[in-house]
């Protein structure tokens, strides 16, 4: 048949589900564990979860992350204990979104959102300081002017987005095992996330390697 | 008064056996404490015995005798006295009157009942081994004591006993009175140096092993317990052969055991080493005459807190180092602490362990550490909160202090073998293993009572998680 | 560290037999074959205690093997040790987990974590889980012990090192530990803080996280530092340090141990003075005065500011300049100096010293002894300033020297110094006859004599008082070389590199490579265009001459003789008589704002380099950190200097300046680049070999004090009002402000109430003091520090006199 073997495939195509959207009007759902910009998180009594202690950036492979810790003033203190991240920064021109920072974290202070839309007219902006990755007193990113968002694209973002568990002990992992945050709370498992009530069968999770 | 119409100052009952005196002898008197009873009763005879011969021939004297030390330890005192490095000069000697094991109170008698019979010997000490100075330790919180002893040895100057040139002679000795400030582990004597010396009572690194070559101040420095000096003015004057007559072989002469707990006569008694038993000291009319409302015996503490506990299978035991160390446990510092069938043993090893884990100085970290935790433990398991894993952990607490078989004695009913004295341990002193011993023993003899009060609850081994904050 | 002679025995660890020195205790003999005990309480330069038992280790000699802590444990023969036995593996884990039950696991905002021998030790030797599920120990977090460091009692593991290390080494037992068993705890005593001068190296021997350094407190974590191994020159000791930078900025510096010079130890003021490097104070461009406004400094370019000063000692009249200061230097950019000042310009006018010190003839004369000599010497004779003050290492090592018995040490001082408390004898004498005592106490037959006379003898010297001149100093050495001739002297000089720039030729009469200017070598008239043949003056010289009109161009290389300068009238008489002043520094000091011009050098950490100790070692120095802006290496502005007056320093790096000096200088023939850059020579090398023949000129009498007036003592402080200390931030509050104290029956004798102001009057100046008293002054004397916050003591002192003479009177 040549030819009409082509338009054999496009008409049968016509009536089967449409798997493009017309992005940006329509986003899709974005997968559970997806690695977008990222955000500093606060408890919920507002103080930040951050304590300075560049686990972040000692891990990142990219070095795209600048912390500074200092003594928490002790009038107002930032966040709980003696030390807090003074300078925060992330260099979104290096960051590869990995996703090991939110790993290190020992706080979950970092984690990562799904706002993945942003682009800069110049350097500087694309170096995020901490005045902007802090969330704000809903517990929501702050959006910058040059990314782009849609209505709840700032939802999830808090220390559930990580992949393992808080005590670095795979039989603990999703678990809560931490406190509620500013915004969110201590919430309801999400998809993937499905916590069993029954005992973890696996504590020492030393059976993993042999 | 008993029936035997002895005073009463301290604890009840606390002479009524008929066995050779050597050490107790005054007891019985209203005044012994005073310069004029001593003498009276044959008092600084011995000094005088003493000062008639050399000091080598005292030395000898008291070798022959084989008097062990009655601090716990049972060490020969002529042969520890030979451990001055000749020519090093000045050296000390140091009485260790900090007596605080839980249930031994002995020597508090001895220097509060007849303080000039332990100067006497302190005398004697100082004449043999050529010392000039001399130390009396005294436990901070033992008041009478020390005012007794202050008094005696205010009369003993005065009478010319203690100074310059001791009656007549060329011996001169001057003996400084000092009050502890209350640490159970100052009874160690190189801790007890150390707060001599004015300093924090922490057990000194060993070797060396004996505080004879380097002790206080850094000079060779002899250090003896209250009832071993107390028995020298007897050695002296009756000679070491009398001394040897009495008892066996291996433990000539007498020692003092204090009695505790629930015998119907608790107290203080002079027993023959090596051939009293302990059923003649529980059980005998002389002595404490049995348990109390005529219950059966469950346990007992053969040498103090410290010791592993006996039960009833080991009351034909003498009192001889040598019999008691292979079945398990120690004779220490002669402390019988009793406990008939009534007794709850978990919360009994716990309030041992308690004391313990309080007194450690905080030199060793598994003494420190682990003592408070194995506190911490039996406080659950007593409280009925603890798990059947808890009782598995304190065993494995306690190996990290004492790695290998802990000492305990055998029993029938469960068919133990002992495991004989002493421990390994991972400390410097034995503070640490006494934390240890009797949970180890009461976890050893009556697992089943500690089962009790675990049961029912599930074992857990994380911390748990709280959901919904 | 084995006392005994080497006596070998044989040991078997890990069934590797190896041979160890008898006394050796077993954690040592481990060591040194490589096998790795771990350990927290144990550290080599002190005693053993025993406390943490993590060192416990199977050891079996004979009668079966027995769990033994190895630090407490010497070697015998034919000794079996297993440290990686079950037994010992389960007594680790066990000792580990214990200390880890009470352990916060703070980490994430620890300054330790990353580099925690806690963290190692469990990674490497732990039990990987914890059965702790009870509440931990709590306390207070940290609270500040001092100024310096906090202490964070959760974390403590009670290894007792921090303690013993006050008590034991720096001799100031401020912290102990209080309660017992489960609450045992370090502290301080009530109301008194652990105000040592040494209390830096607690932190840095800590072995948790427990004692933290507030310079250093949150700044940086492990993983990002930078480090490179250095030679610290806040005094002449010399210690070697880690020097430690994040991100272009020094953050910390440690103690590195080495045998002959500190011992890991450091001094608080040498640990935490990187501050200054980067305080905002730093001149960062070249300053000129400004044409239209006289009293103003303007920023201007190198080449102006070059071109100003070249023109300047163009225009000076020849040999009408003159060189003060260098002590700051490298031993590459002193060369460098010299060089200008002798082959450019053609004058021996340079003086590395301001007039603080000893002449530069007699400092390379005096037959040289070293810290290791000086702390296995018979008999140490300390006739200097307060070595705890101003040389606190050296003071360190022969304090612990002299308590372990190996040395005795014999202080002639005019008041109680540091030393005072381990010395044998301390002998207080007026200031200023100090010679004299020493020669009535050497020739009479007190046993002390017989004692000194009998075996070795090393003197540590210097001026006792910054209110004597270098005379009375002079005169002991003049009875000690005649009295015991076999003596060795070490010179306390205290500016950094005093030795090393002296070494370069920077001293009047002196050539570089300790050559006499009467008598120059073969090498240095080759590569010289001219070398000097007329001796110059000193510093005191200079500045007369200045003051006199007699010299055109003063060049301050480093130096703040307004401050520094024992007399500051004289100072500042002869930087306003100099026609024309160029001053090369690293702040804006006192000085540097009288000059014409001033040139910002690099400091400490930004430039490599040599630096020579006290002992004439030269060790390496390392650059990690850039400069801030526009500021230059001395050695630079000096080629600069050179081209533009028509000269050719002939170098274009440090490398090649030094294989200059090692041609040029004959005591540093053979002393290649790679010689110092060898791993071998970390420890330096010692330079004895000197050309310099010691001459000793007589000097009169010292005159009598009168009855009315007080003999002034001024010595320096550790922390006073000096550029450096007031420019760290942690520092600078800790120096005491300077106060008047004499004896309370002078004050008594003066009907002056103790604390109360009192006017000060000398013959060069009046001043305001408070007036203390203190027992510990001798009678006849008064006592103000030489450069504390308000006042200075060289506003008083006449350089001109041996000795200062004051009186006080109520106000």
């Amino acid at each position: 048949m040549g030819y009409l073997d082509g338009f054999k495939i496009t008409f049968g195509k016509l009536f089967e589900e449409r798997v493009t959207t017309e992005y940006p009007k329509e986003k899709r759902e974005k997968p559970d564990r997806f690695h977008g910009r990222h955000v500093l998180n606060r408890y919920e009594d507002g103080m930040e979860k951050c304590i300075g202690c560049e686990l972040c950036a000692g891990v990142c492979p990219a070095k795209c992350i600048y912390v500074r810790g200092a003594d928490n003033p002790e009038e107002a203190p930032v966040s709980p204990g003696e030390r807090y991240g003074f300078v925060y920064e992330i260099n979104y021109l290096r960051c590869i979104h990995c996703d090991l920072c939110v790993e290190a974290c020992p706080t979950e202070a970092i984690t990562e959102s799904k706002l993945f839309e942003f682009s800069f007219d110049n350097r500087s902006d694309a170096i995020y300081t901490k005045d902007e990755l802090v969330v704000d007193d809903q517990g929501l990113p702050q959006k910058q002017p040059w990314e782009l968002w849609h209505v709840g694209d700032d939802l999830k973002t808090s220390g559930w987005m990580r992949a393992t568990a808080s005590s670095g002990n795979p039989a603990y992992e999703n678990r809560v095992g931490w406190s509620g945050e500013l915004g969110y709370g201590v919430r309801e498992p999400e998809r993937g996330q499905q916590f069993d009530e029954s005992e973890p069968q696996n504590l020492d999770g030393k059976d993993d390697q042999d | 008064m008993t029936e035997l119409g002895i005073p009463i100052p301290h604890a009840p009952g606390f002479i009524a056996n008929k066995t050779p005196r050597i050490v107790t002898s005054r007891f019985d008197y209203e005044d012994s404490f005073t310069i004029e009873r001593y003498e009276e009763t044959g008092g600084y005879q011995g000094l005088r015995t003493a000062l008639s011969k050399t000091p080598e021939a005292v030395h000898g004297e008291v070798r022959d005798a084989s008097l062990l030390g009655r601090g716990g330890a049972g060490f020969p005192a002529g042969v520890k006295w030979g451990f001055c490095p000749p020519g090093v000069w000045p050296r000390y000697l140091v009485v260790n009157g900090d007596e605080s094991e839980p249930g031994t109170y002995k020597d508090r008698l001895l220097m509060e009942l007849d303080p000039h019979q332990l100067i006497e010997g302190c005398l004697i000490a100082c004449y043999a081994i050529g010392l000039s100075q001399c130390f009396l330790y005294v436990r901070g919180e033992m008041a009478v004591a020390q005012e007794r002893i202050a008094q005696a040895l205010n009369e003993a100057y005065a009478a010319g006993y203690i100074g310059k040139n001791i009656l007549g002679t060329e011996l001169s000795v001057d003996i400084v009175l000092h009050w502890g400030a209350g640490a159970y582990v100052v009874g160690e004597e190189t801790a007890l140096i150390e707060s001599l010396e004015g300093n924090r009572g922490m057990p000194r690194l060993k070797p060396p092993y004996f505080p004879a070559s380097i002790g206080l101040y850094g000079q060779p420095t002899i250090v003896n317990n209250v009832e071993t000096l107390s028995n020298l003015p007897w050695i002296l004057s009756n000679g070491s052969e009398a001394f040897k007559a009495i008892g066996t072989e291996t433990s000539p002469g007498t020692r003092m055991v204090a009695v505790s707990g629930h015998v119907k006569r608790p107290g203080v008694y002079e027993i023959v080493n090596g051939t009293t038993t302990f059923r003649d000291l529980i059980y005998g009319e002389t002595m404490c005459g049995g348990i109390r409302n005529d219950a059966a015996l469950k346990a007992f503490v053969p040498g103090g807190g410290s010791a592993p506990w006996f039960t009833a299978d080991q009351l034909d035991l003498p009192f001889e180092a040598s019999q008691v160390g292979p079945e398990g446990s120690m004779l220490g510092s002669g402390a019988i602490m009793v406990m008939d069938e009534t007794t709850d043993i978990p919360a009994a090893a716990l309030t041992l362990t308690k004391f313990y884990a309080h007194e450690s100085c905080g030199k060793c970290v598994p003494c420190r550490e682990g003592g408070t935790w194995l506190e911490q433990i039996m406080r659950r398991v007593v409280n009925g909160s603890g798990t059947k894993r808890d009782l598995d952990l304190l065993i494995e607490v306690g190996e990290t202090i004492c790695p290998g078989d802990f000492p305990h004695a055998s029993n029938k009913e469960k068919g133990l073998s002992a495991v004989p004295f002493p421990y390994k341990m991972t400390t410097i002193c034995f503070v640490g293993p006494s934390a240890f011993a009797p949970v180890h023993s009461a976890l050893t003899l009556f697992r089943e009572e500690f089962e009790a009060k675990v049961a029912g609850n599930s074992d857990r081994n994380y911390v748990e998680v709280t959901i919904n904050a | 560290m084995p006392d005994s002679q080497p006596n070998a025995v044989s040991v078997t660890i890990n069934g590797t037999q190896i041979e160890a020195e008898a006394g050796e205790l077993v954690i040592a003999a481990a060591d040194r074959n490589g096998v790795h005990i771990p350990r927290f309480c144990y550290h080599e330069r002190m005693s053993s205690v025993g406390m943490c038992r993590m060192c416990l280790v199977e050891v079996d000699t004979g009668r079966g093997p027995m769990l033994q802590p190895s630090c407490m444990i010497s070697v015998t023969d034919g000794m079996i040790v297993d440290t990686e036995s079950d037994q010992t593996k389960r007594a680790q884990e066990g000792i580990l987990e214990f200390l880890l039950i009470n352990h916060p696991l703070d980490c994430p905002v620890c300054d330790k974590g990353g580099e925690c021998p806690l963290q190692d030790q469990t990674v490497a030797y732990g039990p990987g889980e914890s059965r702790f599920i009870e509440e931990k120990r709590h306390y207070e977090k940290p609270i500040p012990i001092s100024d310096l460091v906090h202490l964070d009692r959760e974390r403590c593991i009670l290894c007792d090192r921090c303690t013993r290390f006050a008590d034991e080494v720096a001799g100031d037992p401020l912290i102990q530990f209080t309660e017992r068993g489960n609450e045992t705890q370090v502290l301080t005593f009530p109301n008194e803080p652990f105000s040592s001068y040494f209390s830096g190296n607690t932190v840095q021997i800590c072995p948790v996280g427990a004692l933290t350094a507030a310079p250093y407190r949150f700044k940086a974590r492990p993983w990002d530092l930078e480090q490179v191994e250095s030679t610290c020159t806040t005094c002449s000791v010399g210690c070697r340090v880690a020097v430690q930078s994040s991100r272009n900025e020094l953050v910390r510096y440690l103690g590195v141990d080495i045998d002959p010079v500190n011992h890991g130890w450091l001094c608080d003021k040498g640990r935490f003075d990187f501050e200054a490097i980067k305080s905002p104070n730093r001149l960062e461009t070249p300053l000129i005065r400004d044409p239209n406004d006289k009293d103003q400094l303007i920023e201007t370019t190198w080449g102006a500011a070059l071109a100003a000063s070249a023109d300047a000692i163009k225009e000076a009249r020849s040999g009408k300049i003159g060189v003060i200061g260098g002590s700051r230097l490298t031993n590459e950019d002193a060369y460098a100096w010299a060089k200008l000042a002798g082959s450019v310009i053609g004058t021996n006018n340079v003086d590395a010293q301001l007039g603080d010190g000893l002449p530069g003839k007699v400092v390379l004369g005096l037959p040289g002894a070293t810290i290791d000599e000086a702390c296995s010497a018979d008999t140490v004779l300390v006739i200097g300033p307060d070595l705890k003050e101003e040389l606190p290492i050296l003071h360190l090592r022969l304090r612990g020297a002299a308590k372990k018995k190996k040395v005795k040490v014999v202080e002639i001082t005019p008041l109680q110094t540091g030393v005072s408390s381990y010395a044998h004898r301390s002998i207080v004498c007026r200031s200023g006859e100090a010679a004299k005592t020493l020669k009535s106490l050497l020739t009479s037959d007190d046993e002390l004599s017989q004692e000194i006379r009998s075996g070795s003898v090393v003197v540590i010297l210097g001026r006792s008082s910054l209110a004597e001149s270098a005379l009375p100093a002079i005169e002991v050495a003049s009875v000690i070389t005649e009295e015991l001739p076999k003596a060795k002297f070490l010179v306390a000089l205290r500016r950094g590199n005093v030795r090393g720039a002296i070494d370069m030729g920077l001293s009047p009469g002196l050539l570089p490579g300790r050559v006499p200017l009467e008598n120059p070598n073969d090498e240095i008239k080759k590569i010289w265009a001219k070398v000097p043949t007329v001796e110059g003056l000193d510093t005191a010289g200079m500045l007369r001459a200045a003051a006199d009109g007699q010299l055109d161009v003063l060049i301050l290389v480093g130096a703040d003789p307004l401050v520094d300068f024992p007399d500051q009238d004289l100072a500042n008489r002869g930087l306003r008589g100099a026609k024309f002043v160029v001053a090369i520094d690293n702040f804006p000091t006192l000085s540097v704002a009288n000059a014409d011009v001033v040139l910002p050098a690099t400091a400490y950490g930004e430039k490599g380099g040599t630096t020579t100790n006290i002992e004439g070692r030269v060790s390496r120095l390392a650059q990690l950190v850039t400069s801030p802006s526009a500021a230059r290496d001395d050695w630079m502005i000096a080629s600069e200097l050179a081209w533009r007056l028509g000269g050719d320093l002939k170098f274009s790096s440090m490398e090649e300046i030094w294989s200059e000096i090692e041609q040029v200088a004959p005591s540093h023939n053979g002393i290649t680049l790679e010689k110092i850059w060898a791993d071998e020579t970390r420890d330096g090398i010692l330079i004895t070999e000197t050309s310099i023949q010691l001459a000793i000129e007589p000097s009169g009498e010292t005159p009598v004090v009168d009855g009315y007036g007080l003999r002034l003592i001024s010595g320096r402080k550790l922390y006073d009002a000096g550029t450096q200390t007031s420019n760290c931030a942690s520092l600078s509050a800790l120096a005491q402000d300077a106060e008047l104290r004499v004896n309370p029956t002078e004050l008594e004798r003066l009907g002056i109430q103790d604390g109360s102001e009192v006017t000060i009057i000398s013959t060069k100046a009046t001043g305001v003091a408070i007036a203390i008293a203190d027992e510990s002054i001798p009678r006849g004397t008064a006592v103000l520090p030489f450069n504390n916050p308000g006042i200075r003591a060289n506003l008083f002192i006449n350089s001109e006199l041996p000795v200062t003479d004051i009186r006080i009177e109520t106000r």
